[in-house]
């Protein structure tokens, strides 16, 4: 095998590995590395376009100001709220709906296909759907006024705006990570259900002591892949309530983005990212060693 | 035994169904929106959008972006990933965690900078600011090298002797074996693509160069935002290539956005 590299690397220009790599390293060094570094000086520095002041060094002021500002205090514990929140339940009622689809019923394959279509939809077609679904003259009040339910305006009042969107991410990201719990099933090997059967065991006890043993790796990645994707909610909130009513559904992200290019102060925008960065950063590093070993395809952050 | 497993698979099919229409309703309330007026069937939302909103324009710029996207990341990712499973790389291993660890971090650390970037290269609104910093995706990077290292390089061997250069090895003998990890590639990048919204709404500006997403979302914020007809037929336009495609490769998709999760 070496022989031949050695003649090949002999041929004149960049020896074939390194002209191979080359189209990816000016991507990533152009578009990553270099915007990565960039944003952590920007952090450091009071940078604002529209201002007539210089473009000055200072120093840690861009972080202290996340310890004086309600509006950032607001948006993270809105985030933390809407990871907390979100990760379990999806989670949880993704194992449901595999558990039910592992039953050998009719049309089967046409449940699964149906509950895993919306998340192949872009966030913003659902977004937008679920904005006209939660107003107050839109399909869930009329459905509630139908059933003899008064209506509510979901969206407007600060209480449910946030639960509202919440609910809509559950609907979106079930079918998803069941499809995923669905496929792990398929892992276990039959004959641990059939021990389990022959032991008398019920239907509780073989989901608690073979099934969810069996799937623990499973359910550890799909939690902290959603983590890191609940982490960086922002386009939902973008399109049905910009962040309001009160700043009830202002979120990192989002909170970065009206920084960043509604008030044009890039230093302290840098600063909310690296918010956003080390927060679901911690989840990746959990993600990472998961997904070195292991042959994985990881959805990223749609 | 038998009664009692009748009705398990009842509950079963009712719990099913349910879930079912939870997950439909919304779906079809849309299309319904967007198909109806006064109680009448009508595509008047679907014409008018695509001339006026100019949801023509948005697809045509969709679909420019993925294509390049697309063709970009399957020959740049191929050749990465062939270099990483088969060289000896200096500092390769570093190299290679530098992919897999961008895999998964929040792009929105780059935002403000990736911006400025643009506006300094004068790329702003411009297809090169959609399409060259998507051109190669680590993750599909991730995939193809991974997929490579499970095949043995025999047939590569065989060609190297026959005297075929390094490029006519990748593209005449590696890039035929490595169809099903393309087939993921395609599927993934297309996917997240023709859906992304934060950089394709921050480096652009003009109608003229929104995708589909952007264009969508800003309808939702412009004048016709009281208009439920206009706003739904515009989702239905942005989904239907997606749910079409869904249709015709259900299995290829559902197991290549899938696939290796559980191992």
């Amino acid at each position: 095998m070496e022989p031949t590299r050695i003649i090949q690397t002999k041929r004149r220009g960049l020896p074939p590995p390194l002209m191979f790599l080359l189209p990816w390293a000016v991507v990533y060094a152009a578009f990553f590395v270099f915007p990565f570094v960039f944003s952590f000086l920007l952090s450091f520095l009071s940078y604002n376009p529209l201002s007539t002041q210089e473009t000055s060094w200072t120093g840690i002021s861009n972080f202290s100001r996340l310890f004086e500002d309600p509006d950032f205090q607001q948006a993270l514990r809105n985030t933390l709220l809407f990871v907390i929140v979100t990760v379990p339940l999806t989670t949880a009622a993704a194992l449901g709906l595999a558990l039910l689809l592992r039953e050998r019923v009719p049309g089967r394959d046409l449940f699964k296909a149906g509950f895993f279509l919306p998340s192949i939809l872009s966030m913003v077609v659902i977004s937008l759907l679920f904005k006209l679904f939660y107003a107050p003259t839109g399909a869930l009040n009329g459905a509630l006024t139908t059933i003899g339910l008064g209506g509510h305006p979901w969206l407007t009042d600060p209480r449910t705006a946030l639960p509202a969107i919440m609910l809509m991410d559950v609907w979106a990201a079930v079918g998803y990570y069941a499809v995923i719990f669905f496929a792990a099933f398929t892992s276990i090997p039959d004959e641990l259900y059939e021990a389990a059967s022959l032991e008398g065991s019920g239907t509780w006890s073989t989901f608690r002591y073979v099934t969810f043993p069996m799937l623990k790796p499973v359910i550890g990645f799909v939690v902290v892949i959603n983590t890191i994707r609940s982490f960086q909610i922002f386009i939902e909130v973008f399109v049905m309530t910009q962040g309001g009513p009160l700043g009830s559904t202002n979120t990192l992200v989002l909170y970065l983005y009206e920084t960043a290019f509604r008030k044009l102060d890039y230093g302290y925008a840098s600063v909310i990212a690296y918010v956003v960065f080390l927060l679901s950063g911690v989840f990746s590093i959990f993600a990472i060693r998961r997904l070195k070993p292991s042959y994985t395809a990881a959805k990223k952050a749609v | 035994m038998s009664r009692s497993n009748t009705i398990k698979r009842l509950l079963v099919i009712t719990g099913l169904l349910a879930v079912f229409v939870v997950m439909a309703y919304p779906l079809v309330w849309m299309i319904n929106l967007s198909m109806r007026t006064g109680g009448e069937s009508t595509i008047r939302f679907y014409r008018e959008v695509w001339q006026a909103g100019p949801f023509d324009r948005y697809f045509l710029n969709s679909t420019i972006v993925v294509t390049l996207v697309l063709i970009g990341n399957i020959l740049f990712c191929s050749m990465a990933g062939y270099a990483f499973a088969r060289y000896r790389i200096p500092a390769g291993k570093i190299l290679f965690f530098l992919v897999i660890s961008t895999i998964m971090l929040p792009k929105q650390v780059i935002l403000v900078p990736m911006y400025i970037l643009m506006q300094k290269l004068h790329l702003l609104d411009t297809y090169a600011a959609l399409t060259l910093p998507f051109l190669a995706d680590p993750f599909n990077i991730f995939l193809i090298r991974q997929y490579l290292v499970s095949i043995p390089p025999d047939c590569e061997e065989a060609a190297r002797l026959e005297g075929a250069g390094e490029f006519t090895v990748l593209f005449r003998v590696v890039m035929p074996v490595l169809k099903p990890a393309l087939a993921v590639v395609a599927i993934h990048t297309s996917l997240i693509n023709w859906n992304s919204f934060l950089f394709p709404f921050i480096l652009t500006n003009s109608t003229s160069m929104r995708t589909l997403p952007v264009g969508l979302a800003l309808l939702s914020q412009g004048q016709h935002s009281i208009d439920w007809g206009h706003m739904m037929a515009g989702a239905v336009i942005s989904a239907l290539p997606v749910v079409v495609a869904f249709l015709i490769f259900q299995r290829q998709i559902i197991s290549g956005l899938t696939s290796g999760m559980t191992r």
